[in-house]
């Protein structure tokens, strides 16, 4: 339980395709950082630590974007860990409050790839990918995760529609939030008509790319602005290179501190009313979801057909990634913890689910050869 | 081409490995020998009919095989193998590929 330090700022850029020309992963966290700073009450110079992610910094580092944003820190870190960096420096910046290395950090990741950049991204991601996968034409993350939807399928006896009502619930989520770049109504049939990808992945379990910025303020809770509700971290765990890629990829990092995170959080996963859970692909929302505890009975066809398709559990309330987009991994992860903030604080507008009070949110990423290698995930609490 | 894909066993324990190890993960050993190992069962496939940044992508076929003796790994597949089939494994450049061992 972090008793001091608290979630107390949110803020995003606008998100899009296709960025104007001159427009890069820099202007979108500025955008990012202006949005945070304001919603948190704060200025610049409140700032005593930062934490960021992009894959769009280099040759820059951390150091660098804090000196283009005027900031003089005393904590500073970079964290490279895909879809679970957000959560990652969550946690970092957490502790970096708790004990007292800042009383203001600045979390913060963002993208502006393209279309193109993305694919060279994704060609060099790492050595095992580009000694190993890229000559084989293995199509980036959609190739890795075509193979475990694959034997996802086959273990629990899902259809291909079952993973249709996770992209079609985060579509009607979408909907109501006016960042989300895919926000027009998706139908089964629609889902089940659109071109395959890398089989049995289509277009609508695929990820788009995007260009954008979130950011995010932890402090004190003291630092919080006045008359609104805080939002405290009960639990927080991560997990990186589970397994050396020996497993089967269906179980995730999460499998390995699930048991301590509820523990340690003093709840349960049916106490939980909102849960953001990292979203690249329905696959290993399911995989996620299955290792918190959240899917009862291993039942992940249920989940999807009753749980999500009867709209029984508010999931990815934002759109998720599958339909707001995915600004590179690590900012996408901050738009999941974003939201439970939101939430929490009954502040999420159209898609406010009613009397939110406990939030769940996770990362996943790095594919460092079969599967993602990073998870990471948070309790997140509304305090009055 | 070469025939075979190399993994690599460790000194100790004689579990193998691909890609190349530093520390066997199960004894922490850190000698290995280079292998080849020329034959997997073929487990799940994928057809990669889009490519990011790609025009005039033509359609591949990976898979996620099981090494005889040795790891799981992902390899190009040369012909329409499918899962439960034994291939031929082998080498272009430092890329994984496989075929059916016998064609009909």
């Amino acid at each position: 339980m972090f008793e001091n330090a608290a979630i107390i700022g949110v803020g995003q850029s606008a998100y899009t395709r296709r960025p104007e020309p001159g427009q890069t992963a820099l202007h979108f966290m500025r955008d990012a950082v202006v949005a945070a700073l304001k919603d948190a009450e704060l200025n610049a110079a409140d700032l005593q630590g930062m934490a960021v992610a992009s894959f769009s910094l280099a040759p820059d580092s951390a150091v660098d974007l804090a000196w283009k944003l005027g900031l003089s820190l005393r904590w500073l870190a970079q964290d490279t860990n895909g879809g679970s960096a957000g959560m990652s420096m969550l946690g970092n910046a957490l502790r970096a409050v708790e004990t007292g290395a800042a009383e203001t950090v600045l979390i913060l990741g963002g993208d502006a790839t393209g279309l193109a950049g993305y694919a060279k991204v994704a060609a060099n991601y790492n050595t095992a990918t580009q000694k190993h996968l890229s000559p084989l034409g293995h199509g980036g993350p959609n190739g890795v995760y075509a193979l475990v939807a694959s034997r996802q399928i086959r273990k629990y006896g899902l259809e291909k529609s079952d993973y249709g009502h996770i992209a079609i619930a985060q579509r009607e989520w979408a909907a109501k939030n006016p960042y989300a770049v895919y926000r027009a109504p998706l139908t089964m049939d629609e889902y089940l008509a659109a071109p395959l990808v890398a089989d049995p992945l289509s277009r609508y379990d695929c990820v788009p790319v995007v260009a954008g910025a979130q950011a995010i303020v932890v402090a004190r809770r003291d630092r919080a602005p006045k008359g609104r509700p805080g939002v405290r971290v009960r639990a927080h765990r991560a997990s990186y290179n589970y397994d050396n890629q020996e497993g089967d990829g269906l179980q995730t990092g999460i499998g390995t501190f699930s048991k301590e995170l509820w523990q340690e959080a003093g709840v349960r996963s049916e106490d939980i009313d909102v849960a953001s859970i990292y979203d690249d692909y329905p696959t290993m929302v399911l995989a996620q979801a299955n290792d918190l505890g959240l899917i009862p009975g291993n039942d992940l066809a249920r989940f999807c057909r009753v749980t999500i398709g009867e709209r029984r559990f508010p999931m990815n309330t934002w759109g998720g990634m599958l339909s707001a987009g995915q600004p590179g991994g690590h900012a996408g992860g901050l738009n999941g913890i974003s939201e439970a903030v939101l939430q929490l604080q009954h502040r999420a507008g159209e898609r406010q689910v009613k009397g939110a009070r406990l939030a769940v949110a996770t990362g996943y990423g790095m594919t460092m050869y079969r599967y993602g290698g990073t998870a990471a995930a948070a309790v997140l609490e509304r305090v009055e | 081409m070469s025939a075979g894909v190399p993994i690599w066993r460790c000194a100790n324990c004689r579990a193998g490995y691909f890609p190349e190890p530093l520390l066997c993960p199960r004894c922490n050993g850190g000698t290995f020998e280079i292998g080849r190992v020329h034959e997997a069962v073929v487990e799940e496939v994928s057809v990669i009919r889009h490519m990011i940044g790609q025009e005039n992508w033509q359609p591949r076929r990976i898979a996620s095989v099981l090494a005889c003796g040795g790891p799981r790994m992902t390899v190009g597949l040369r012909d329409e193998s499918g899962p439960g089939a034994v291939i031929e494994l082998f080498e272009e450049g430092t890329a994984p590929f496989g075929l059916a061992k016998n064609p009909a």
